[in-house]
């Protein structure tokens, strides 16, 4: 009887390479399995997507609605338009349109 | 006999399974590219026993058998646009597969509670080697020692010791180079043994 370490060592891994599971019973209807955790999987991330970017909407939604509410940035925009409706003809007829003089 | 005949529910559902000769895996990974989800499903079968069988030298219990093959597909789906097709799918997928048992190895590690040392009585120098063989719990003993192992010691030695795997192989399996392999195989080795004797030791 080999009392080499290294030899029992061998002949231990030896008889754990022979020793093959049976998994015959996990086999069953596997890809069945496989398939449903896949679909969960995808149902899922378009979920987690969406809870992911809803922060993102709601801080742009929020950000748009100050801006719009800031009165430099209303009185920039109405300035911008005069200043560029006052160079034409047709653009003095948008600035009395606008501005409602005769 | 037809592809058609042998699955006669998936040629209804897979275009890939309608030809006369059963779909090569290269066939049925362009169909599931193209949103056949039955052709995977045959990819599935065809190969869950060679997945089952590798995923068996490193699950403790049922439960991580059927994760760990679980998510060697659920990868391979997730990255079938990455196999490029100059090797068969098999190596493909073992490679995935091997990748997969390290990872569950290595998350394993953190939260294992590791098996009390009494319930293993084990020398490498004395007659319980032949006890063991004797007793069919070859496995058993060396999955007790495997769990004092790290992530990597225990993938290399169940890669190149227990399923005598080529260190070429093992290299193009695991991304480590074959003087790595080497290297990292003998290193392991000689930290089972250690773990044996510090347990005679003990007991």
């Amino acid at each position: 009887m080999p009392t080499n370490p290294d030899s029992n060592l061998d002949r231990l891994l030896r008889a754990a390479r022979d020793e093959t599971p049976d998994t015959s019973r996990f086999e069953f209807a596997f890809e069945t399995r496989v398939m449903a955790r896949l679909r969960e999987e995808r149902s899922a991330s378009v979920f987690t997507w969406s809870w992911k970017l809803a922060p993102f909407f709601a801080a742009l939604a929020i950000a748009a609605g100050l801006w719009s509410r800031t009165p430099t940035a209303k009185a920039d925009s109405l300035a911008g338009l005069v200043a560029e409706a006052s160079r034409g003809s047709e653009a003095a007829a948008l600035v009395h349109f606008l501005t409602g003089e005769p | 006999m037809t592809a058609a005949l042998l699955h006669p529910l998936l040629a209804d559902k897979c275009p890939a399974m309608s030809d006369a000769a059963p779909p090569s895996d290269e066939a049925l990974v362009d169909a599931t590219l193209g949103g056949d989800d039955a052709a995977f499903a045959e990819l599935v079968r065809r190969h869950k026993r060679r997945v089952f069988g590798a995923a068996a030298r490193f699950a403790r219990n049922d439960h991580q058998l059927d994760d760990i093959a679980q998510e060697v597909f659920i990868r391979a789906f997730k990255n079938l646009q990455n196999f490029r097709r100059d090797a068969p799918f098999e190596h493909w997928l073992a490679r995935v597969t091997v990748s997969a048992c390290y990872d569950f190895l290595r998350k394993e590690r953190k939260h294992r509670e590791t098996a009390p040392l009494d319930a293993i009585d084990f020398d490498l120098s004395d007659s319980s080697v032949e006890r063991a063989i004797a007793a069919s719990r070859a496995r058993e003993v060396l999955a007790w020692a495997m769990q004092h192992l790290k992530a990597d010691e225990q993938l290399i030695l169940t890669l190149c010791e227990i399923e005598e795997r080529p260190v070429r192989e093992v290299a193009e399996l695991t991304g480590w180079s074959e003087s790595n392999v080497k290297v990292r195989a003998f290193r392991a080795r000689h930290a089972l043994r250690r773990i044996f004797e510090d347990h005679a030791h003990e007991s």
